[in-house]
């Protein structure tokens, strides 16, 4: 058993490997295509043509395609995403500045929607009726609500109203862990908004069907404790869909906190990879794409050896 | 369906209730509101990165001179009233006809890397202005209507700027960006700037600065005029929503914060303090003065019927509230403004009607005018009105930045926020011989009134000039003013004095805030 489970680690590994070079390809590309050159966008609309010829061959742009994409993707495998062609300054830099307050908010985002989700799942499957009923509708609601309308009703109520949460700012942990947490609440509770609906609903699905099974039935009926039969067993045999929801909740909130980072003035990726789409800033974009990749195919393999690993059968397989 | 006795559902529901109720209370704790307020910093929420070129002074424009006041000092320095005072240069000198500017410059002057401010230095900065990305010396430029031609190291204390042409008041350029003076290590290697300042300016750069996102400074031991500045710390937090921006005034994240209009009233019930300016006139300017992409623009009168079509007042009620309906091309501040104009160019679409017959356009006319997303929902008001009188324009979003650029050769008439604060400068560097006028029109007594602003030597002459300037460019339909946008500066009325503008200059100076008590 584990050697086929190596093999599938190694599988697993070099698909995701594979993931990732396609989409920088693909972003590399897309780069390419964009309008202007890196000497018009570093040199702006006043440059001559000579300069901004100057700057690309600097660069290199000239160079063929390919020679420039191994060129850039010698570098990035040791960890030099290029230069900024806005400010000069290092792209890998930049980012993991950046990459700690955006997982911050994906973290907390995954963790409390997934708390609230499981509680409201399992209560809705359990108590039924008029109580399945208000909770089905509340996830309805907060699933069909945008996002950024939620932060602008909390920061109105917690921020501006109440002054209970700072409105705006990141501070970082290392600087005051309270801060921090402080800075985060209004954005995670934004972002776990629609989360722990979708989270809801899966887990009610899965519980209605765990405690429906055989087993569920033998524990009532060997008196074992309520909390043991439907958080220990009952949970356990839900699981799988659950767990691939919250990592797809990740994966999601990753990729989409570029509303909670404009809307609370958050130094995070998503904010980074706005202002460079806008200023043209061709190695910054790629690198946002790249990283960005990187985390959803590195949680998509923690999701599937977690999957493995909670349900026996596929264990064995 | 009941699947589990009362106590096990009693049980679920108080564990989802606790851990709803654990998840919101953990995220509480002290309150932001009732925290002392701290006098050793002033927090500005300001609304675009004014960094993102890095840290060139050279490379942004006047509008980003408060930032960099912190960190750069100038040439001459703004003055609370708005004129151009000493600054590096204690002093400073024309020659008799004013082709010769020179300058006496301060001792003791201490740059971030080590080296001390001299006439070299000053020559070294100065000669970067035929490098195109340097937007603080676009004007400055070969060829521009404020060419310096050499500059001339005359002694280590004293330099000499010379000029294509005479240029009276030309000092007050030196207050603004485009006089900072980069250290001896910056000018050297200019791509340091792009992460690592090098000036001599009241305030240092903290490492705790964020890119993009929070710049701070802290006082610079150095500077021979950190004093001035009544904060030991500033730090500039972008906020790019305007409604983010005013709610972190609100609830105390911000002192300062730029406003947009349309959140004014909500700060001001929140007992914000909110100063205002005007300044910015939102202008439609005639590009095609000679017909040349258009024929219809040839004719005065047709720019004239423009004048008459358009609805100021509903545009500002519908998309500007709080900002001021502009008949005048210059600001209400200005000295050149005149109420003569509201009247003369009123909103009359018969009029319009009968002055397009007077040309020749009985029948209207056809063009298309090139839009961004900013300035989209204005052109369309504006196509509404030109509609009513026979007017088609076509409005296209610009598809590249290049097609933008372009659009003032290739399509008759444009939009933009105009600043007023230099008005020589701007007719000189924009309207006669700048970007708005590639076709080379000319207009005498545009000239002519120009001429005489940038001789005024006392108010009275200023004002008279200034006067005949302004009707000038409505009368002529160069510019065809819409609405001129208030600059508002909120701020927290129990940290921070009453803000202050300097003249009419639309950002105040980073000295001039001051504590409250």
């Amino acid at each position: 058993m584990e050697v086929t489970m190596a093999l599938f680690i190694t599988k697993r590994l070099l698909m995701a490997l594979t993931t990732v070079l396609v989409v920088a390809v693909l972003a590399f590309l897309l780069v390419h295509a964009m309008p202007g050159s890196p000497g018009a966008v570093s040199l702006g609309a006043g440059a001559s043509q000579e300069a901004i010829d100057e700057v690309n061959a600097r660069l290199g742009w000239n160079d063929p395609l390919l020679t420039q994409f191994f060129r850039w993707l010698g570098d990035a495998v040791q960890g030099d995403l290029g230069i900024s062609l806005i400010d000069g300054r290092s792209v890998s830099a930049a980012l993991l500045s950046r990459l700690p307050v955006t997982a911050s908010l994906a973290a907390g985002a995954t963790v409390l929607s997934a708390v609230l989700g499981i509680a409201l799942g399992v209560t809705a499957a359990v108590r039924g009726g008029t109580v399945d009923r208000i909770v089905g509708g509340l996830c309805g609601l907060a699933v069909a609500l945008p996002a950024f309308w939620i932060g602008i009703i909390f920061v109105y109520l917690l921020a501006v109203q109440s002054s209970v949460f700072p409105a705006t700012g990141y501070v970082p942990f290392e600087v005051s862990p309270q801060d921090w947490a402080m800075s985060l609440a209004l954005p995670v509770i934004t972002l776990a908004v629609g989360g722990a609906a979708f989270i809801a609903r899966q887990t009610r699905a899965s519980m209605l069907d765990a405690l429906q099974q055989e087993h569920i039935r033998t524990l009532r009926a060997t008196a074992t404790p309520t909390w043991k039969i439907l958080y220990i067993h009952a949970l356990r045999y839900a699981s799988l869909p659950i767990v691939a929801g919250i990592a797809l909740q990740f994966m999601g909130l990753f990729g989409g906190s570029v509303v909670a980072e404009q809307l609370f003035a958050m130094p995070g990726l998503g904010q980074a990879a706005q202002s460079s789409v806008s200023t043209h800033d061709a190695p910054a974009v790629q690198g946002v794409v790249v990283i960005a990749t990187v985390v959803v195919v590195a949680v998509n393999l923690a999701l599937e050896l977690a999957t493995k690993f909670l349900d026996p059968k596929l264990r064995a397989a | 369906m009941k699947l589990l006795n009362s106590t096990a559902r009693g049980s679920s529901a108080v564990l989802a209730g606790a851990l709803l109720l654990g998840s919101l209370t953990a995220c509480g704790g002290s309150s932001q509101a009732t925290a002392k307020a701290d006098t050793s910093t002033l927090t500005l929420a300001i609304d675009s990165d004014s960094a993102s070129f890095g840290f060139d002074p050279l490379r942004v424009s006047a509008a980003q001179r408060q930032f960099f006041e912190g960190l750069y000092d100038s040439l001459m320095t703004l003055q609370p009233d708005g004129s151009a005072g000493p600054g590096l240069a204690k002093e400073f000198s024309y020659n008799a006809d004013k082709t010769v500017l020179t300058l006496t410059l301060k001792d003791g002057v201490m740059f971030t890397d080590g080296s001390k401010l001299d006439a070299d230095l000053v020559k070294a900065n100065l000669d970067r202005r035929s490098d195109p990305a340097l937007s603080a010396y676009s004007a400055v430029a070969k060829g521009g209507a404020q060419e310096i031609t050499s500059v001339d190291v005359v002694s280590p204390t004293q330099v000499a700027l010379t000029f294509a042409k005479p240029q009276p008041g030309f000092e007050k350029n030196l207050a603004s960006t485009t006089g900072m003076i980069v250290g001896k290590a910056g000018v050297a290697d200019t791509a340091s700037l792009a992460a690592t300042p090098d000036g001599s300016g009241p305030y240092t750069l903290d490492p705790s600065t964020v890119k993009g996102n929070k710049y701070v400074l802290v006082k610079n031991d150095k500077s021979l005029d950190a004093s001035n500045y009544p904060f030991s710390k500033v730090v500039f937090s972008v906020v790019q929503d305007p409604q983010a921006r005013a709610n972190a005034l609100v609830s105390g994240q911000a002192d300062v914060a730029m406003l947009t209009s349309s959140t004014v009233d909500f700060a001001k019930s929140k007992g914000l303090g909110v100063s205002q300016i005007g300044g910015t006139v939102n202008t439609m300017i005639s590009f095609d003065k000679t017909g040349k992409t258009a024929p219809a623009f040839a004719s005065e009168k047709v720019r004239q019927a423009i004048q008459h079509a358009i609805n100021r007042k509903a545009l500002v009620d519908a998309l500007h509230k709080g900002d001021i309906p502009a008949w005048n091309a210059l600001p209400k501040d200005s000295a050149g403004f005149t109420d003569e104009l509201e009247t003369t160019f009123a909103y009359d679409p018969e009029k319009a009607k009968a002055l397009l017959a007077e040309a020749g356009y009985a029948n209207g006319f056809e063009f298309t005018i090139i839009a961004s997303a900013q300035t989209q929902t204005d052109l369309q008001a504006v196509q509404k009105d030109l509609a009513a009188v026979g007017i088609t324009m076509n409005v296209k979003m610009a598809a590249s930045t290049d097609e933008a650029f372009a659009a003032v050769a290739t399509t008759p008439l444009g939009y933009a926020p105009l600043n007023w604060d230099n008005p020589v400068g701007v007719m000189y560097g924009v309207v006669l011989n700048g970007f708005t006028n590639v076709q080379k029109a000319t207009d005498d007594q545009l000239s002519a009134a120009t001429g005489e602003a940038a001789a005024a030597k006392d108010d009275a002459a200023s004002k008279t000039a200034l006067t005949k300037l302004n009707t000038r460019l409505v009368e002529s339909g160069w510019m065809i003013p819409l609405y001129e946008a208030l600059t508002n500066q909120g701020y927290n009325t129990k940290k921070i004095k009453q803000v202050e503008f300097a003249g009419t200059n639309a950002y105040p100076l980073l000295s001039s805030y001051a504590p409250a008590s």
